[in-house]
């Protein structure tokens, strides 16, 4: 065994080594410091005094936003601001009186705006004006010598050619905001700078990233007055520097149809000139290709001008944004739920017939009341009409009918079919914020209340009141699923992801979400009573039918406030604003062959027939008299004669009955 | 036992903590003028200061452990130091998001910082009791190997590539240190220039990779490192033989040097003290390391012995790595220069590596 001093001395030698390299090591950083200090101080000097290498962000041009149909939605044009940087800003006097001439704003007031910012950096350029015409952009270019400081910065805005039509699903860009800025770099990977403007709603939130393209860079070499001399060229220090190209953000087609968003924006908004006939809506519609998925118009009412974001929001735009009590800057489509109200029949209807609840012959006394235990239960109507079966339930929307069948229907029964068909749970469609509604089950109540499930809420469950919440685009996608008979899809709005170029690098197709089976007679039943509301004169949407459309839907009036007994009648249009219920209409055409379902909800609009049906008629319309015309002309022809042969027979009752009165009369 | 403490202070070695002192004192002088004309950086040389005190409190009382408690508990500490790596790799996967740090309450761990040392206490541990009367051959380092790159992997897929190397760079200190046979350290040598090329087309992300490309050539640099090459350079440069004076620097002060705070704090310091103010703070460093070496040798136990050297080798890889990178002669790696950088982590790790040196320095005539 050695001792432990002489293991120590058995590694002096590599000690003393390990000191030279140490020592060797730092002997050549200070040759290095030499090399930079001495040798190249001068050149290295001169650089750091009076040129200085500035490197600019090149931001990349924003992908394009186009409808289905290839019409440009959203658009970038160039815009000029006049800047002024204080660290270059000498003869500072001359420089304001001249800039002031050239833009046509006081010296005043330019002095006030540079001194607004004088807290910070010297070097952060100040706006002076935003926006100048080219010939005052020529001006400040041609003079640059005369007007040490001032410089123009190029900016890109962003334009909605349909200002507020399908605003919410378009989205707006915005630049982003210091408590966003540390969030965003984490989230994405990027490294973000305040002045860059990103998505901050709607499509260009979600799809920001493919829109927004890759920023580069390129040197600058700026002089002492911080002009731009020169592009980095050769013979210098920094011969063989690179810029780096910005990557242009790649376009998105949309699935959307601008025609069909405009007319539903204009369904929704009414006319100006003629308020009683046409009012402003407040309320959404979205209407959903239903063999493809697609999202081919959805719009929502109060809007806002998304271009006012990305041009620098003005403050009033802005609070009249935020204060308005309609809040425009929620898409009602997605982003607020509802009760569906006796739009949510249907899917009752389903669940009995499946569970064998009823079957097509069941017939059951539509009366105007229905007690269960001590509670009362009314229909929409106050006097009750003769016995009906399961179709004429849904025609005429006997609350009675669905009563009776809830009686025999567990909740969780009903949740169940409820819930297949997409009802209160996410879409899933690729936009921000969307709410998931909600479908009560007995295991959520006890959750959230700790009480049991009564009997009495499943009744009012069963016509869509009470704890059922669904959104707009929700109720689109549950009744396209009946209208195709399965198909539950979790809906597209971005078709296709283009190149700049214009080669397509990705094409989108819907996802079916849920495959549901049913018994045909069930499919069939459950349609033809959405048929029968719009076609047959006792349907509560007969007066919406509209010409040739071969619509089927049902309304739906959701309660706001309960009402106590005596004043359920009361006429809606005469209670306060807010007190007034939602109407619902969703539907689907053409009935043979679906091919689009569209759904529509107006806040305050009392009734679903009269504020939400004519909405979608006028999508439904729109659509068919754009891609289906030829049908649409023969649904017209059928429609016509029908409706004579309708008033045909009804003459004759008439008459048969005048007769049968004089005859009598004359006995 | 009054005159014993007395007794005691005067045999205690205050050339470490003293030398730390004075180059932080001028670090400190520097990272003020480095951040004064940014308003989000300033009053962080007053946090830098606090940070500071707190670690050399740390150094002082890690300064009265005695070495042989060292030697007792090294794997103990090493292990307990390895399941800190696991638990940040565990709760980074968990939280998805940063995975180098442990928070306890006020205080944030960063436990790939302490390992540079557990490392080197583990390592000397085994190599003062393997046959330390003869030099290695390479199947001694099957063992070492493990201990050594255990930490480094843990800390590489955190990721911090910096911080994993460097634990290698310190083992192979250690292990030429402990008198590996030149044969086979050359062949060594080739399996690590193998696996290097490996590691580089397969092993690294993509900014590593680029800052590698762009230490290479940093004019034709896409993103943007080689501009942080090229500006620091002027920096350096532009300071010539006297500097441009204290709160002088342009490069920085205009924000055309980026991170001048943390990594690039050396550059401000020689373009406002020019090539005597460096020299004088590079020589400065060369005696601390050189006092580190001189103790190795002067020590009473071999463990202690290597883990001088180990401590020093921290000390040494991070002043040349850091130099180095300032002055274009290596790619930019994120390693802070000791006690000049801001940063409380390292300032922490530097703290314990000087009160370690101390305690072991003062075992010689105390314990």
């Amino acid at each position: 065994m050695f001792a432990e001093d002489d293991i120590i001395k058995f590694h002096r030698r590599r000690v003393t080594i390990i000191a030279y390299i140490v020592t060797i090591s730092f002997l050549v950083l200070v040759l290095r410091l030499w090399f930079l200090q001495i040798y190249k101080g001068e050149t290295l000097h001169e650089y750091s005094v009076q040129n200085r290498l500035r490197k600019e962000v090149v931001r990349a041009p924003r992908g394009l936003i186009y409808s289905r149909n290839g019409q440009i939605l959203v658009d970038n044009f160039p815009r000029f601001d006049a800047v002024v940087t204080r660290q270059f800003l000498k003869k500072r006097k001359k420089t304001i009186k001249r800039l002031s001439q050239i833009l046509d704003i006081s010296v005043k007031s330019i002095e006030k705006m540079i001194r607004k910012n004088s807290s910070q950096a010297k070097y952060i350029p100040i706006t002076i004006k935003k926006n100048i015409s080219s010939k005052e952009m020529a001006l400040i270019e041609t003079e640059n010598s005369e007007l040490p400081g001032v410089s123009v910065n190029a900016f890109i805005s962003r334009e909605y050619l349909h200002k507020e039509i399908g605003a919410h699903a378009l989205g707006y860009i915005s630049e982003i905001s210091q408590e966003q800025l540390p969030k965003f770099r984490k989230r994405d990977k990027l490294d973000y700078r305040l002045g860059d403007f990103i998505g901050q709603f709607g499509i260009e939130e979600q799809w920001d990233r493919t829109l927004r393209g890759i920023s580069g860079h390129e040197y600058v070499e700026v002089d002492a007055l911080g002009r731009k001399n020169k592009y980095i060229n050769t013979d210098n220090l920094f011969k063989g520097i690179e810029d780096q190209a910005s990557i242009p953000g790649q376009s998105l087609k949309l699935t959307l149809d601008s025609d069909l968003q405009q007319a539903g924006y204009h369904a929704l908004v009414g006319d100006e000139k003629n308020r009683a006939k046409f009012p402003n809506k407040v309320g959404s519609v979205v209407a959903l290709d239903v063999k493809t998925g697609e999202i081919l118009a959805m719009v929502s009412n109060p809007s806002f001008d998304p271009s006012q974001f990305s041009r620098g929001l003005s403050a009033d735009y802005w609070s009249q944004l935020i204060n308005d009590d309609n809040n425009p800057l929620r898409d009602r489509n997605i982003q607020e739920h509802y009760s569906p109200g006796s739009t949510f029949k249907p899917f009752t209807a389903i669940a009995a017939l499946e569970e064998g609840v009823i079957n097509e012959k069941s017939k059951i006394r539509c009366h105007g009341t229905f007690k269960l235990g001590r509670k009362v239960y009314h229909s929409w109507r106050k006097f009750g009409t003769e016995k009906v079966n399961i179709v004429d339930a849904l025609m005429q929307s006997c609350n009675i009918f669905f009563y009776k069948v809830a009686t025999e229907l567990d909740i969780d029964v009903l949740a169940k079919y409820a819930k297949m068909f997409g009802l209160g749970s996410r879409s899933g469609i690729s936009l921000p914020r969307e709410v998931s509604g909600l479908i009560p089950t007995r295991e959520w109540k006890m959750k959230r209340n700790g009480v049991d499930w009564q009997l009495g809420e499943t009744l009012s469950c069963s016509i869509g009141q009470s704890y059922v919440l669904t959104s707009t685009l929700q109720l689109a996608i549950a009744y396209g699923a009946i209208a195709n008979e399965g198909k539950v899809f979790k809906p597209i709005i971005v078709k296709e992801i283009i190149d700049r170029d214009g080669t397509v690098i990705e094409k989108r197709k819907a996802e079916v979400t849920r495959e549901i089976k049913l018994k045909q007679s069930t499919w069939d039943l459950v349609k033809k009573g959405l048929y029968q509301v719009v076609n047959s004169p006792n349907g509560t949407a007969w007066w919406r039918r509209g010409f040739g459309l071969e619509m089927a839907g049902k309304t739906g009036t959701a309660q706001v406030v309960s009402s106590s007994a005596d004043k359920i009648y009361d006429k809606c249009e005469n209670k306060p604003y807010e007190q007034r219920h939602h109407g619902i209409f969703v539907g689907f055409a053409p009935f043979d062959n679906p091919r689009i379902a569209v759904a529509s909800m107006v806040e305050h609009g009392c009734h679903g027939s009269s504020a939400a049906a004519p909405v979608v008629a006028a999508v439904i319309n729109e659509y068919m008299e754009k891609y289906m015309p030829k049908e649409k002309r023969e649904n017209e022809k059928k429609q016509t004669a029908q409706y004579r042969r309708y008033l045909a027979k009804r003459q004759q009752a008439e008459e048969a009955k005048k007769k049968e009165e004089q005859l009598e009369e004359d006995e | 036992m009054f005159a014993d403490s007395i007794e005691y202070f005067k045999k205690y070695d205050y050339s470490f903590l003293g030398l730390a002192l004075t180059i932080f004192v001028l670090g400190v002088l520097n990272l003020y003028s480095a951040t004064h004309s940014n308003p989000s950086l300033e009053g962080i040389y007053k946090t830098q200061i606090f940070y500071f005190f707190i670690s050399m409190m740390i150094g002082v009382i890690v300064s009265f452990i005695n070495p042989k408690n060292l030697f007792r508990y090294s794997y103990i500490i090493y292990g307990f130091n390895i399941f800190l790596l696991i638990l940040v790799l565990v709760l980074g996967k968990i939280g998805m998001g940063a995975q180098r740090w442990l928070v306890l309450g006020p205080f944030r761990l960063q436990p790939s910082e302490l390992m540079k040392i557990s490392t080197v206490l583990a390592l000397a541990r085994w190599f003062c009791k393997a046959n330390p009367e003869r030099g290695l051959v390479l199947k001694d380092l099957i063992f070492p190997s493990f201990i050594a790159f255990i930490p480094a992997i843990l800390i590489i897929i955190q990721p911090d590539l910096g911080t994993g190397l460097l634990i290698l760079l310190i083992y192979a200190v250690l292990v030429y240190y402990r008198k590996l046979h030149w044969k086979s350290i050359t062949i060594l040598a080739f399996i690590g220039l193998i696996s290097g090329g490996v590691m580089y087309k397969y092993g690294l992300k993509e900014y590593q990779r680029k800052r590698i490309q762009t230490f290479i050539n940093p004019y034709a640099d896409a993103k943007g490192s080689g501009y942080n090459a090229i500006q620091s350079e002027i920096a350096i440069g532009s300071g010539r033989l006297f500097g441009k004076g204290y709160m002088k620097s342009s490069q920085g002060a205009l924000a055309f040097l980026p991170e001048n705070h943390t990594d690039f704090v050396f550059s401000i310091f020689n373009e406002e003290h020019g090539f005597i103010g460096a020299l004088f703070l590079i020589v400065l460093y060369l005696i601390l390391l050189l006092r580190f070496i001189w103790l190795s040798t002067a020590v009473l136990h071999f463990y202690e012995s290597i883990v001088v050297i180990g401590l020093m080798s921290i000390f040494f890889w991070h002043t040349l790595v850091n130099m180095s990178m300032v002055m274009g002669l290596m790619p930019v790696v994120g390693l802070p220069l000791p006690f000049m950088s801001y940063g409380g982590s390292s300032l922490l790790t530097f703290g314990v590596v000087i009160g370690l040196a101390t305690s072991i320095s003062n075992s010689r005539n105390l314990f």
